[in-house]
């Protein structure tokens, strides 16, 4: 069993590693034919050509692209990403500025997302067109159909402007910027190993908001899923006859159900954080968040290629690595599997 | 599957305790300054490489020039504390002053960064070298006889006041040749390190820049007239006008910049807002390509110049943000024209468009950044030309497709704009009336003109000639002939709105002037308690 699993492990890590290189040759090609300008943003626009045409040969953009190819990839397995446009910096040191920032906004997303999404949709499945199955119905379009651009305005109106019940746009006020040397990178954790308590309430009101926003979105995937799954299970013989034995449903769900969704309800999870950490790009936008969403969108607008191509595969590869992991949960969760393997 | 729940649980009650927990909320501190806008295209702050408008606003907080321009445009001392003009150049008295560091501000300083900006040769550098100032000759022309006085020779290319104004602008920034040489790495200037890095004896030092994130500036203690009463400058990037607007309504920030106009509206007349609107002497201006058919052909520009709605599009769209003027140098510049009888006349148009042989009209592609109010001015073009028989393709892309696309001449139409170098006729209109060659093989991309191929060797003389005229009176007749025959050539850079930066300020904000060349300094900036 045991070389059974592990060549599996092999043959899924190939396949990881081949996705990845492919992305990295699409994301090269399209980025090196788009009609972009970086030099010109380099240089200024009013710069003479003499200084232009320096600019280009010292960024190796007068190379032929296969061989641009290949010092990237040459670069890329020596763990150097290139420097970034934008920042001068290595963009490995940039995205492991911006990454935490998404990671930390991401993660809260999903805990909430999670939270609320699998008991309603569960409690949906459960009790079929009732008022609750309605109401989560209802939740989970409009969730899924209201631009995120507005619920994040429309959020800033209410609990920020209105209410005052949350912080503004950025991780933190104003007066507490540059306090917090990032050990970590996550505002939240950062604040407490330092002991500013006072600073992660404040970073706590900051996020809570793009959070809990981020959250909806996919909390209506979450419980569209969960019900549907639920109601699968309900309808199988072996509920039927815990129910016939006078099983009473909340523990029907808690006993039954639950175990033999969590596979699939894993896969979901997996996927809604993947979508999370790819970077909500309007959400950063709106919350002036400093998150790879926004570096990415910065970077596209000047054609800052080297920063474009490593947070595509930095994105690209959280993406497959999680679907990796929920692949692998599958196979260690799912006692169908699990017998097949013994 | 246990531990999962836990931390769900965690994260919930974190979540529940935010909004049970009233967070600090207070005002911005009083002895903090808190600016909002965009900082997308900040991509250094080493002063002799940058040139973007809101880089150029920090760095002139950073660093000391030896001259600047106040508000009506006239030159004002900084480092030097006075000046003596003769035949062959300008000498420079330096006045005491301390970079932050703590070294002192010497003639030395001064030569190396002149040095440094035309050695390092970037975008910066454009603006003297224009006037026959570069690496090979600057060690020859900017001297120091001793240390606290500096001697800049002519070029030959340049007038002594003209010089002036190129000395007061943000790349000729005195940095601290000291601190910097400190930080040189493979000859880079100690480029890599200033770019995120402040060595001035401006008000303030660089405590910290995060690209598209932040900008934190500290008062500096050696600062010549003492440090500023703002300890801490905060810029914030806040790339969405609507969110900025929240922000400025509850007290978070203390100046907005980058709104669009109908957020701008919301605070006309409120009580406990300032709207200022700073002119920048640049246009709004559309661009057409003079090297096809048919906008080669001056009656078709002209055609063109009467097919917009001026009027129309400056009540809806322009605002605060502009005013209509075909003439490429602000109404209120010395020696300044009015602006030609350009108005929307779909007769005229039309009857000018058969003359050219263009009865049944043609279609154009426009390209333009897709930015407020730049697409708004785009669409508002596309309806007003319809009316001539003119069809427009609207082209939207992000800066650096635009900018290629106008760089290499691929367009029919462009919205590009413009600011002032200097606030005279020569400072807003060369670019707009210089074009040495116009060959293709000349390749000069940088020049505006160019880009257009509007081939104008008179105009481009004239230009030359009043650059070089040291008389006053001489010169302003040279500028509005320029300006007259500017008109008359029917220009293929046709000036559309003379360009405004409005700001919304609070009422807690006192002193803060905003500049015409977007070099605000901040220095003598206080606020109220609330």
């Amino acid at each position: 069993m045991k070389e059974l699993s592990l060549g599996e492990l092999g043959r899924r890590l190939l396949h990881l590693i081949v996705s990845l290189f492919i992305l990295l040759c699409v994301t090269f090609v399209i980025g090196r034919v788009m009609p972009t300008d970086p030099v010109g943003a380099i240089v200024g626009e009013l710069a003479d050509p003499k200084a232009y045409e320096a600019m280009r040969v010292r960024l190796g953009l007068d190379l032929p692209l296969y061989q641009q190819f290949f010092v990237y990839v040459w670069g890329l397995l020596h763990g150097d990403m290139g420097t970034a446009i934008l920042t001068g910096n290595a963009v490995t040191k940039d995205l492991s500025q911006a990454f935490p920032a998404t990671l930390e906004l991401a993660t809260l997303a999903v805990l909430i997302s999670t939270l609320i999404g699998v008991p309603l949709g569960l409690a949906a499945g459960l009790f079929r067109d009732s008022a609750i199955d309605k109401f989560a119905r209802v939740f989970a379009l409009v969730g899924h159909s209201i631009p995120v651009f507005w619920f994040g305005i429309v959020g800033l109106v209410i609990f920020y402007a209105g209410l005052n019940l949350v912080g503004g746009p950025g991780r933190v006020d104003v007066f507490y910027e540059g306090l917090i040397e990032p050990t970590t990178g996550l505002m939240l954790v950062d604040s407490l190993l330092e002991g500013e308590t006072e600073i992660f309430w404040n970073a706590l009101s900051h996020i809570i908001l793009p959070a809990c926003i981020l959250a909806y979105m996919a909390m209506a995937y979450i419980t569209r899923m969960t019900r549907a799954f639920t109601l699968e299970q309900l309808n199988q013989d072996y509920v039927i006859a815990a129910r016939a034995k006078g099983v009473g449903p909340v523990r029907t769900v808690i006993s039954h159900v639950l175990p033999n969704i969590a596979v699939q309800l894993i896969t979901v999870l997996a996927i809604s954080y993947g979508n999370l950490l790819e970077g909500a790009v309007v959400t950063e936008i709106v919350f002036s968040w400093p998150g790879i969403g926004q570096y990415m969108t910065n970077a596209l607008v000047i054609g800052d290629m080297n920063a474009i191509l490593a947070a595509t595969i930095i994105v690209g590869f959280i993406f497959m690595f999680l679907n990796f992991v929920a692949d692998i949960a599958y196979a260690l969760l799912d006692p169908r599997t699990r017998e097949a393997a013994r | 599957m246990n531990y999962l729940c836990t931390r769900l649980l965690v994260g919930a009650a974190f979540a529940v305790m935010s909004f049970g927990t009233p967070a600090a909320f207070a005002e911005t501190p009083a002895n903090q300054l808190v600016i909002a806008t965009s900082l997308a295209q900040v991509l250094s702050l080493d002063p002799h490489q940058a040139t973007e408008a809101k880089a150029n606003e920090i760095m002139a907080n950073l660093y000391d020039r030896l001259v600047s321009t106040d508000g009506s445009g006239k030159i004002s001392p900084q480092l030097a504390e006075r000046w003596e003009i003769d035949d062959k150049g300008i000498t420079f008295h330096l006045r005491k002053a301390e970079f932050a560091s703590g070294n002192p501000v010497t003639s030395a300083d001064v030569v190396y960064s002149i040095t440094r900006l035309l050695k390092l040769d970037q975008a910066a550098a454009a603006n003297l070298k224009r006037v026959g100032y570069n690496g090979g000759n600057v060690e020859k022309l900017v001297t120091a006889p001793d240390e606290k006085t500096v001697r800049i020779d002519l070029s030959g290319e340049v007038t002594s006041e003209l010089l002036l104004y190129r000395l007061a602008m943000v790349i000729a920034s005195v940095v601290d040749s000291k601190e910097l040489k400190s930080h040189v790495v493979n000859d880079d200037w100690g480029n890599a390190w200033l770019r995120t890095n402040s060595a001035g004896s401006g008000p303030f030092t660089l405590n910290k820049w995060t690209p598209n994130e932040i900008v934190i500036l500290d008062a500096s203690k050696n600062y010549v007239a003492g440090p500023p009463k703002m300890r801490r400058v905060v810029v914030r990037h806040v790339p969405e006008s609507q969110v900025e607007r929240l922000m400025l309504e509850r007290g978070d920030i203390d100046v907005a910049s980058a709104l669009t106009a109908t957020d701008l509206a919301t605070f006309t007349g409120k009580q406990g807002y300032e709207i200022q609107r700073v002119p920048t002497g640049g246009f709004y201006v559309l661009s057409m390509n003079a090297g096809k058919e048919p906008l080669s052909n001056p009656k078709v520009r002209e055609a063109i110049a009467y097919g917009i709605d001026y009027k129309g599009m400056e009540k809806a769209i322009m605002g605060p943000y502009g005013r209509a003027r075909t003439v490429p140098v602000p109404e209120n510049f010395e020696f300044a024209i009015p602006s030609p009888d350009w108005k929307l006349d779909v007769a005229k148009a039309k009857a000018l468009l058969a003359e050219a042989g263009y009865k049944d009209g043609f279609t154009l592609n426009l390209k333009t950044i897709a930015q407020t109010p730049r697409i708004d001015l785009a669409t508002a073009i596309q309806a007003s030309l319809s009316q001539i028989g003119v069809k427009i393709n609207i082209m939207q892309g992000n800066g650096a497709d635009i900018i290629a696309a106008h760089r290499a001449r691929d367009f029919d139409l462009l919205i590009p704009q413009t600011g002032a170098y200097m606030p005279n006729v020569l400072g807003a209109m060369e670019q707009f009336s210089s074009n040495p060659d116009n060959s293709l093989k000349a390749n000069n991309a940088g020049n505006f003109v160019w880009r257009s191929s509007w081939d104008i060797p008179e105009l481009t003389a004239i230009t030359a000639k009043a650059a070089l005229e040291p008389d006053a009176k001489k010169r302003g007749a040279l500028y509005v002939q320029m300006q007259e025959m500017f008109v008359a050539q029917k220009p293929a850079v046709l000036p559309l709105f003379e360009r405004y930066e409005p700001i919304v300020l609070t009422s807690r904000v006192q002193g803060y002037v905003g500049h015409p060349s977007q070099t605000t300094r901040l220095e003598g900036v206080t606020k109220t308690e609330k």
